[in-house]
């Protein structure tokens, strides 16, 4: 939702950057304040998940330039783990299979590590039990996914919700959802939307990166941004993805190479 | 691969130091005089050197396998000192007069040599190159009936004990490591459980070889009578040479009716330097033989050690119902190479066993997996499972599963699976995006691959297997 | 030049050699073959590759090739026939026999030895280049012996659909046969071929085959082994097989004749998304021995592979099955899993079964599994619980247990057959009489 003097937490200015040499993002901007829901929609290969990754620091995508500020700090400078632990969160489009880790242990050190990064306290492995299984109804999760490996033998829609149960925990001030509606049936997309969408508050935001307009039925963004080529080529409100659900991408496309020659 | 992650796998070897004492080495070399000189110093029954020359003998007839995926320059055995004892200032009376720089050197280790250290609750036989030094709370043990004492000392108190039963598990002539040991072995624990006597602490024997050029060949024996059981621990370390070292050891295990044997290894002798130079070679025979029906073998290594390891610890179920287990982490970088597995030879009705091995490469290392599950056709019913998992870090390395199954009765039933996982930036990311550090992720992917084995160990090896696996415990264990 | 002293037995085996080619690269292949049949010997247990089966019987007995073809009535081989083949090739005793063979498929399928001279550079770049002899004694007599089998061509882009039928029939005792194969699938092309053994005897008699086949980009090729040798058959087969870029293999072999017989099948994934399939089915049972021996080389990224090796073992029968997967370094994002499940069916029934991983690349994603037991006691249950005796649950789903495997030849009229050859094998079998419960 949008708030009046709301507060500006990300600020993305003309970002490049690319994978094993192939450029992927060229020049995007994005400002996303507090309260905000915002979609990044576009083309397969136009580098909506490339853009959330290098939001959350993967190793692999070198920033050839632009900025990154995310609360005032240059969120360039930190490492994966520090921008998680500064609010920053990712949901993965393909989350990873961790054998033998129990998700419990994994859950609690994770939340526990994020805690002491904002001096606040860190919870027993009981304390953060009945903590967890609070969380857990939020999205309709068995108990039983605890004590199975991280994501190991989870269905699609299993590993989703575990994605969402991450975010509940960690309580990020900016998430990054990657394609959270793919692989989801109609009742867990239902059931991990209303996760969201009951995090969702005035202090943090929510970035949603999808293909399809059907998770905006369940999450109304409050921005939908269509990427082509590794930016942002139009911005508009909620009705701009029934539009781009009616018309596909290519006149988004061809409009902005339109506009691109008008402004040369 | 990620420096962040090379950095991690690759902790400093702390075992790495000299002792500065006095020792009485033999002059280097193999011969039947060799073999005389060391039953000699140990005022041996001709029984016994006989034993040793007949294994000498037929060692002289055979060759080193080849079969094993390890590569290493032929051995010089003629280089090799087969004797080396840490001088006695005189007859030991007690713990007290044990010379103060082994004490020292032991308390650097942390085995704990004095019965009223904190580690108390453990009885410890600690070998210092040829000889056993020191063996705590055999006064308690004797008084409960169980013998714990050094091999040398069990063949001047106990010969008809040791008489019956050594070699009956692994004959003199079983292997071309295991006869040479048989020839020329000059130390090692003995542990008698009798009947119906639960050992009411863990025995344990900490090896140590400090000599250059000496190699070492210890003998362990543990016998467990109808309805006994004992947990006995093994710990090995040696100081860092620039030459190889030659481990050859042969532990025989038996288990009569309804006993119950557990054996736990930390193997953690030095392995050269990263460039491959120097480290042990780790070459064991080490067997278990379910005499008795109901019986039960449990074999857990964690082998971090070792230029080169060569070993695999076996079970021949004889007796009906008994059971087998063997529960393995192998931890192999740089340059180490490790070839370990297990036999499960299944000859009773309603055998079982149970294989759970958990293989990590990193660096330039080679790790293999090899094991053996045959099932005779006088057992019926029998029952085996196992698992080899494997985890490559980095792309230098390599991991190999060699499992030969080989079943001759209809009515066993054998399941064996292997897979591959492995630590990669991806991995590392995930942990990351949840504000999970490099070090921390690695510490809890390396225990939640190898917790099968961990569970397994007693308490203290636990915290101490995963310390050596340079890892934290945070969370996992406790 | 032969200037090792060859073992007397390979020796003697070597006896009767085909005349010198006109081809002087042909005639250099055979003698390097016969100079590495010198530097090798006959293989026993004690060598790890034949660790499980001791082909000593062979060595008491020796065999000489055929000398002039035998004749046989159309009627004889027609038990034998595929309907829906395009083409036939079939040998009596390794000999072409042009009057049973044809060839409707609209491309090169003929014997080699006529092949050779038509198709010299293409068979020159190929023959000889995948199946090993230097180490391998049975490939080594078999290239010594180089002379007639079967060349198939197929051209770029084109598919053929019905099946190709090579039929190789045993009819006389004491004769060796050394049949070669050369299959050479161009970029884009299909091909399903089925390689046939069968004999009208039951007398001792040895084959060694060798079998080459050349995927280029994109080809796919299925590959159909059919093995019911008579029953006093020496039957030693090696396969190799090479697969360019994104190319497919699928191999069904089936192992149900011969004293011993040992099937050598390697796939080398030489270049990027290469794909390969082999299953198999070993059924025998009396004093038979089945030994398979594959190897799945991954030498490039991005391969995947998948394979399933069942045994069916009954009476004093003897089953071997070692599948070596290797990932080579640098073959990352490889996809492999192997499974190989056995079956005993009597006391004296052995298998021996050794799958291995060997890995050298950390981006890999590789699994294999063995099994060796009885059938499921409770599916038994369940279908006697549903009225059927005990021996026929047996043997329905011993049947269904090898049923797996035949499913997957993809020539119906085969398919048939062999589920047919199955059911009475495993009726036979009736592992019910032994009165268990």
């Amino acid at each position: 939702m949008i708030y009046q003097d709301s507060k500006t937490l990300l600020s993305v200015r003309d970002l490049h950057a690319s994978v094993s040499g192939t450029r992927i993002l060229k020049g995007m901007n994005l400002t996303v304040k507090s309260g905000e829901v915002h979609a990044i929609m576009g083309p397969n290969g136009s580098g909506k998940s490339t853009f959330a990754k290098v939001l959350a620091g993967h190793p692999s995508y070198e920033v050839s330039g632009g900025e990154i500020e995310f609360e005032g700090r240059n969120l360039l400078e930190l490492a994966a783990e520090a921008r998680a632990r500064a609010g920053v969160f990712l949901g993965f489009q393909y989350p990873i299979e961790i054998p033998g880790v129990a998700n419990s242990q994994f859950l609690r050190l994770a939340y526990n590590t994020v805690q002491a990064g904002r001096g606040e306290d860190e919870l027993d492995p009981l304390e953060f039990d009945d903590f967890v299984r609070e969380k857990m109804k939020l999205l309709e999760m068995n108990p039983d996914f605890l004590d199975r490996s991280v994501n190991e033998g989870f269905s699609g829609g299993e590993k989703k919700r575990n994605e969402i149960l991450q975010m509940a925990l960690l309580e990020p001030r900016l998430a990054i959802l990657d394609e959270t509606d793919s692989g989801l049936d109609i009742d867990a997309l239902r059931i991990v939307a209303g996760g969201v969408n009951q995090l969702a508050n005035k202090d943090n935001a929510i970035v949603l990166v999808t293909h399809y307009q059907r998770l905006l039925n369940y999450i109304v963004p409050d921005y939908v941004h269509v990427m082509d080529a590794g930016r942002i080529v139009k911005t508009g409100g909620k009705e701009l993805a029934l539009e781009l659900e009616e018309r596909g991408y290519d006149w988004v496309g061809a409009e902005a190479k339109a506009n691109a020659r008008v402004n040369a | 691969m990620s420096t962040t992650l090379q950095n991690l796998v690759n902790q400093p070897y702390k075992h790495g130091f000299v002792t500065e004492i006095e020792s009485d080495v033999a002059p280097k070399g193999l011969s039947e005089d060799t073999i005389r000189l060391i039953s000699g110093k140990k005022n041996e029954p001709e029984w016994l050197l006989q034993l040793r020359l007949d294994a000498y003998r037929h060692w002289l007839t055979m060759e080193e396998p080849q079969w094993p995926n390890v590569k290493y320059p032929k051995i010089d055995f003629q280089a090799i000192s087969y004797y080396s004892a840490p001088k006695p200032k005189k007859t030991l009376n007690s713990m007290d007069e044990v010379d103060p720089e082994l004490l020292r050197t032991f308390e650097k280790l942390g085995v704990p040599m004095n019965e009223r250290a904190k580690l108390a609750g453990v009885a410890v036989d600690v070998i210092f190159d040829s000889v056993s030094v020191a063996t705590t709370y055999k006064a308690k043990l004797a008084e409960v009936g169980i013998i714990f004492c050094s091999i040398s000392e069990a063949v001047r108190d106990h010969p008809e004990l040791v008489r019956k039963y050594l070699g009956s598990v692994v004959p003199v002539g079983d292997n071309y490591y295991a006869a040479l040991n048989s020839a020329v072995f000059t130390d090692g624990s003995f542990c008698f459980i009798p009947k119906g006597v639960k050992c009411p602490m863990d025995l344990s024997t900490y090896f140590r070889i400090n000599t250059e050029n000496s190699g070492q060949f210890e003998r362990t024996l543990i016998v467990a009578e109808e309805g006994a059981s004992v947990s006995y621990l093994e710990g090995c370390t040696a100081p860092k040479f620039d030459t190889n070292q030659l481990h050859a050891a042969v532990v025989e295990l038996i288990a009569l009716d309804n006993a119950d044997i557990k054996y736990s290894t930390v193997q953690n002798w030095y392995a050269g330097d990263a460039n491959g130079l120097g480290g042990i070679y780790n070459f064991v025979t080490k067997r278990g033989l379910c005499k008795g029906v109901n019986s039960r073998i449990s074999w857990t290594q964690v082998e971090t050690g070792s230029a080169i390891t060569w070993k695999y610890p076996s079970c021949v179920l004889r007796g009906d119902n008994s059971v087998g287990e063997f529960y393995s982490v192998a931890l192999t970088n740089h340059h180490q190479q490790a070839d370990t597995g297990t036999k499960m030879i299944h000859l009773g009705k309603n055998t079982r066993s149970t294989i759970v091995s958990k293989g990590i490469s990193a660096g330039h290392s080679n790790n293999s997996y090899r094991g053996l599950v045959r099932i005779a056709p006088t057992a019926a019913g029998a029952r085996n499972y196992s698992q080899c998992d494997s985890m490559l870090i980095g792309e230098q390395c390599g991991a190999n599963t060699f499992p030969y199954i080989q079943v001759n009765n209809p009515s066993a039933k054998v399941e064996h699976e292997a897979s591959t996982s492995k630590i990669g930036e991806d991995q590392l990311f995930y942990f990351a995006q949840r504000g999970i550090g490099a070090e921390e992720a690695v510490s809890m992917i390396i225990n939640g691959f190898c917790k099968d084995v961990f569970q397994q160990l007693p308490m203290e090896f636990a915290v101490e297997a995963t310390k050596l696996l340079g890892l934290k415990l945070e969370g996992s264990v406790g | 030049m032969n200037t090792v002293s060859t073992s007397p037995y390979l020796a003697g085996l070597l006896q009767g050699q085909p005349p010198a080619s006109p081809l002087t690269w042909l005639n250099e292949l055979r003698a390097n073959a016969v100079d590495r049949v010198g530097a090798l010997t006959v293989p026993t247990t004690r060598d790890e590759d034949w660790r499980f089966t001791d082909i000593s019987p062979l060595t008491k007995l020796s065999f000489q090739p055929a000398q002039g073809a035998a004749q046989l009535a159309p009627a004889a081989i027609e038990q034998w026939a595929i309907p829906e083949a395009a083409a036939r090739l079939v040998f009596v005793d390794g000999i072409y026999a042009p009057g049973h063979s044809f060839n409707r498929a609209g491309l090169t399928v003929e014997n080699l030895a006529s092949g050779v001279s038509r198709h010299g550079a293409a068979v020159q770049a190929h023959l000889g280049r995948y199946a090993d002899f230097e180490r391998n004694v049975f490939t080594a007599v078999n290239t010594a012996f180089l002379h007639d089998g079967a060349l198939i061509l197929v051209p770029r882009d084109t598919a053929l659909a019905a099946p190709v039928h090579l039929l190789f029939i045993a009819t006389r005792k004491h004769a060796a046969s050394y049949p070669r194969c050369l299959i050479v699938a161009e970029s884009g092309s299909a091909v399903t071929v089925v390689e046939d053994y069968v004999a009208l005897q039951s007398e001792a008699y040895f084959t060694s085959a060798v079998t080459e086949l050349a995927l280029t980009g994109n080809a796919e090729v299925h590959h159909v082994r059919v093995q019911r040798e008579g029953a006093e058959a020496f039957h030693f087969a090696n396969c190799a097989v090479s697969l360019a870029q994104a190319s497919r293999y699928h191999s069904v072999s089936i192992a149900l004749g011969g004293r011993i017989s040992r099937h050598n099948l390697a796939a080398l994934l030489a270049a990027e998304g290469a794909e390969c399939r082999l299953d198999g089915l070993a059924l025998i049972g009396g004093q038979q021995l089945a030994d398979s021996h594959t190897l799945i080389d991954h030498a490039s990224p991005r391969g995947s592979s998948r394979q399933l090796h069942k045994c069916i073992v009954d009476g004093a029968a003897r089953a071997v099955f070692n599948g070596n997967i290797m990932v080579r370094p640098g073959a990352q994002r490889t996809d492999s899993s192997q499974s190989s499940r056995n079956l005993l069916l009597s006391a004296r029934a052995r298998v021996d079964t050794k799958p291995q991983l060997e890995i050298f690349a950390d981006d890999v994603k590789c699994a294999h599994g063995a099994t060796v037991g009885q059938l499921d006691v409770d599916e038994v249950f369940y279908l006697k619980s549903r009225g059927l005796s005990d021996t026929a649950a047996r043997n329905l789903l011993t049947y269904a247990f090898g049923a797996e495997v035949i499913e997957r030849i993809p020539v119906a009229s085969l398919r048939n057959r062999l589920e047919q050859t199955v059911m009475e094998r495993t009726h036979a079998a009736a592992p019910g009489a032994e009165g268990k419960p």
